[in-house]
């Protein structure tokens, strides 16, 4: 396919070369196996955030590079952000919401 | 015409199959419109029955279990067969016409959200034959749990309405990317006519909103009928989930209801007055607002269950904060009409009324924000009274004014101006008798939902009252209806603007052509008719080039009979749901292969 | 699909944002299954650990935890591999190399049909240890939640096999081939970071 069809097409890509593309998966298995490491470790109240910063490491990197929303249009990025932030907000509620009648937090 | 192998052949585009196939944008539309307007009058014959039953004390018309089956279902149908698809006939038929593009983005996939909302809204109806849902429009957990309803009922309630969100999620898609993507050339978002503004504003809303929805509606699926506990509370599970579930699909349901209308009284407003409507980035901005808040307010709804201070204290706020933008809204209205040069029509007498009878229902909405003045109306007929201002006079006046303001632009022909304004006042009236005393026995203590009442609580002149009102509504349906046939044998006569209205569906003929628009236009201004009318612009002559249209199909209604068989298979057998499995995977084959050139 | 099977490219209409209306289609419908599993995920979240009886999912009290890390720590390998060689089919498809793109997007189908066979097995192993949608809270909202999501990848096995299938239908690949194989690549990648997240809440994170 010709460069000019692809820009008329709106397909045109700036993504990346197949050796950076395996790197990236070489590094999602690296975080995964420190995920499971994490797991079996005793870090105590440390595991949580750390096993959740970890994923949402591996989450933005396929975003970003294997769905290629770093090169493609904002109008993407705008929509997916913004869906997932509504669905993250909306969880968070929910799940405080409960948990302060399990836990007794201070919601009165 | 070429056919590849395992297409089916292509239909003809005259006929009864031509509707069956048609992915015309404003077939649809007339199709969407024709079905929920069916449906809006069997909602009012329940609303009738349920009004007769209720007239005088110990009312013995019809038993509690059919009672409650009534106001299950009426609600339901109004909702989502009725006002919702009502939006959708507008703005199916509209949208494409005001952006100036030729059709929506997926015509073939508009045809699907048709037909699958046609089954599910059969599908719904069809349980008065076996057992209808009777456990309110909400649907609780545990009264809808197994164990306290047993019957069928629910499981129409949860898969009519998983099909309904199906076909209401593929429709708001294909809204989304044509309004983002097919504007015409100078059509910048902030030219936009406020009803397609509206008309994205809810197809956001109900791409996010409906998942919520699904989710619960799967789970109290699987607890009824695979044992599952999610909403029982002494295996572990919480019946409070599904309420929450619920209305995090529930409150931006609200606006999706209402959002429609207040984009065709921004329409109309404007053109009657013969001025630009006033502080259009206010009102589109007031929309947007009014479904950015609207995520955070849910659980108003559930001031009751006994959540806490902090989150009753946010939520509380959170829906007091709503009324700002909606009150924007109405002052940018009111400025709209002063000093406007006013011609009073039945589209302009609808959405006058509109603002009043809208703000009353708003203004009782505030007052429910307040935890402690909602503990006192929680189930009460105050909050009846509230939803069906908002509801009937909000959403429904303003449906009615885009009837009579679009249907010459619809049919080519004009809606009676005597009958009309006949129909109108009857409404009017009609609608404030039968609502407004439900304010006085809602404050009396009259719960909702109670299939009859005792003679000593002094509850019978009020409900009376009402109940007369909602017969004189239904003398005004009889009205409009019969306006509607009355002018449909009237020749095709309406020019392309009768009104003398700004935006661009008037810029072609009435009613228009297949493709729209002979030559797409070009917008140079907020109202673009007006302002060429104003700087002499001209239309642009046709080219008489050949205007490539997409072609009907089959597939849509075929993979809406595979959705329709998937849904009855929880219902009876679950080798249905694998046989529409099957259907549906052909159909999207086929559609896949389907030449669209 | 469609267009590279019948070798017609459709007249493409610039659009206003220059994307094309199928790719934003995909990506709006993505942002509702944000919110079709963050409604999952938060169900799963509120139950946590409140399962009366067991089997539990991480060890309770003296019982064992039935979920099997580090079988599951395989399975999610075997996805996140499909991720990769998914990027790389698209690659092939917009860089005009048909072997490639045939290649990567048989390998990205037999991954993913291993990462059912996975689920299979384990749901079976389950229902063996008596954990079926009734037994507690954590089997109906595990099978439900998980099954959910087995179902997605299922359908994505079926849309990338027919991907697959109209390829062998034309020599080369046609102008729009690129373009239906990114589409279908963006709802896998998704599928698959869904899983990046059930995997931390449900076997990482323990009760």
């Amino acid at each position: 396919m010709s460069h000019a069809e692809q820009a008329e097409l709106g397909t045109e890509q700036h993504g990346l070369t197949i050796r950076q593309y395996l790197m990236i998966g070489a590094a999602l298995t690296v975080i995964t196996i420190i995920e499971l490491a994490v797991s079996y470790s005793d870090l105590g109240d440390a595991m949580v955030p750390i096993l959740l910063i970890l994923s949402a490491v591996k989450f933005v990197v396929v975003v970003a590079y294997f769905m290629h929303l770093r090169f493609d249009a904002p109008i993407f990025t705008r929509m997916f952000v913004g869906s997932f932030f509504l669905a993250l907000a909306i969880l968070i509620a929910l799940v405080s919401l409960f948990w302060a009648d399990d836990h007794r937090l201070p919601l009165g | 015409m070429a056919t590849v192998a395992g297409t089916l052949a292509r239909p003809a585009n005259v006929g009864v199959w031509s509707w069956v196939t048609t992915v015309d944008h404003k077939r649809i539309g007339v199709l969407y419109g024709i079905t929920a307007f069916s449906f809006l009058l069997w909602g009012g014959v329940q609303a009738l029955l349920i009004r007769t039953q209720l007239a005088v004390p110990n009312g013995t018309v019809i038993d509690a279990e059919r009672f409650n089956q009534l106001f299950t279902m009426h609600a339901l149908t109004m909702i989502f067969l009725a006002v919702m698809p009502l939006g959708a006939a507008f703005f199916n038929f509209l949208t494409p016409l005001m952006i100036g593009a030729r059709d929506v983005a997926f015509p073939r996939l508009n045809a699907l959200s048709y037909w699958v909302y046609l089954g599910g809204g059969l599908l719904l109806t069809s349980s008065f034959f076996w057992d209808a849902p009777s456990a309110g429009w909400f649907n609780y957990t545990p009264l809808s749990n197994e164990t306290y309803t047993a019957d069928m009922g629910i499981d129409f309630y949860v898969v009519g309405l998983l099909i309904l969100g199906t076909s209401s999620l593929m429709a708001a898609l294909n809204f989304c990317v044509t309004i983002i993507n097919m504007r015409a050339p100078g059509l910048t978002m902030m030219r936009l006519p406020v009803f397609v503004w509206m008309t994205l504003i809810i197809s956001f809303l109900l791409v996010l909103a409906l998942p919520p929805l699904t989710v619960g509606l799967i789970q109290l699926l699987f607890d009824r009928n695979w044992e599952t506990n999610f909403f029982v509370a002494e295996q572990g599970g919480d019946p409070i989930l599904w309420q929450h579930l619920f209305w995090v699909f529930g409150h931006p349901e609200v606006y999706i209801l209402i959002l429609p209308a207040m984009g065709i009284v921004s329409e109309v407003l404007p053109v009657f007055s013969r001025k630009p409507l006033f502080g259009y980035p206010a009102v589109v901005f007031a929309g947007v607002a009014i479904a950015f808040l609207g995520w955070a307010v849910w659980a108003h709804h559930m001031f009751t269950t006994g959540m806490g201070t902090v989150p009753r204290t946010v939520f509380a706020a959170n829906t007091m904060v709503i009324a700002v933008p909606t009150g924007i809204k109405i002052f940018n209205w009111i400025g709209t009409l002063y000093g406007g040069s006013i011609r009073f029509n039945t589209a302009m007498l609808f959405s006058v009324a509109f603002i009043v009878t809208f703000t009353i229902g708003g203004i009782s909405g505030v007052m429910h924000a307040s935890p402690p003045v909602d503990s006192q109306h929680q189930d009460s007929y105050f909050v009846v009274a509230h939803i069906h201002y908002v509801l009937f006079g909000g959403a429904v006046m303003g449906i009615f004014s885009g009837i009579y303001y679009w249907f010459p632009k619809m049919t080519g022909r004009f809606l009676g101006e005597g009958l009309g304004k006949m129909h109108f006042w009857l409404m009017f009236i009609g609608l404030n008798m039968t609502f407004f005393p439900m304010h006085f026995l809602g404050l009396a203590g009259m719960p909702r939902r109670i299939y009859t009442y005792d003679q000593g609580l002094d509850w019978g002149f009020w409900n009376m009252f009402a109940t007369i009102g909602s017969f004189v509504i239904g003398i005004s349906i009889i009205v409009f209806v019969w306006n509607f046939f009355r002018s449909m044998q009237q020749p095709k006569t309406a020019p392309d603007n009768p009104w003398d209205a700004a935006t661009l569906e008037w810029a072609t003929s009435s009613p228009p052509p297949e493709h729209d628009f002979d030559v797409v236009p070009t917008v140079r201004a907020r109202d673009p008719l007006w302002h060429d009318r104003d700087h002499n612009i001209e239309r642009p002559e046709p080219t008489g080039e050949h205007i490539h249209m997409p072609p009907p199909s089959y597939y849509p209604i075929l993979m809406a009979s595979g959705v329709l068989l998937m849904g009855l298979g929880p219902l009876s057998h679950l080798a249905l749901t694998a046989l529409g499995a099957v259907v549906v995977v052909y159909s999207i084959w086929g559609w896949a292969l389907e030449p669209t050139d | 699909m469609a267009h590279a099977a019948t070798g017609h490219a459709p007249a493409h209409h610039p659009t206003n944002t220059g994307t094309d209306n199928r790719k934003l289609l995909m990506w709006f419908f993505l942002g509702s299954e944000c919110l079709f599993f963050g409604s999952l995920i938060a169900t799963y979240l509120i139950f946590k650990g409140d399962s009366i009886v067991g089997p539990f999912p991480h060890p309770h009290g003296d019982e064992h935890g039935i979920l099997d890390i580090p079988l599951t720590s395989t399975s999610t390998f075997v996805l996140l591999m499909s991720s990769v060689t998914m990027v790389l089919a698209v690659y092939g498809a917009q860089h005009n190399l048909p072997k490639m793109m045939k290649l990567s997007l048989l390998a990205t189908v037999l991954l993913g049909i291993g990462f059912l066979g996975f689920q299979v097995y384990e749901f079976r192993h389950f229902a063996h240890e008596g954990l079926t949608l009734s037994t507690n809270i954590f089997g109906a909202t595990f099978y439900v939640m998980t099954g959910f999501h087995g179902t997605h990848v299922a359908v994505g096995v079926l849309y990338l096999s027919s991907l697959l299938l109209g390829s062998f239908r034309r020599s080369g690949l046609g102008p729009e081939t690129g373009f239906h194989v990114e589409t279908a690549g963006l709802y896998w990648h998704f599928v698959d970071i869904v899983w990046i997240v059930i995997f931390t809440v449900v076997y990482l994170i323990p009760d």
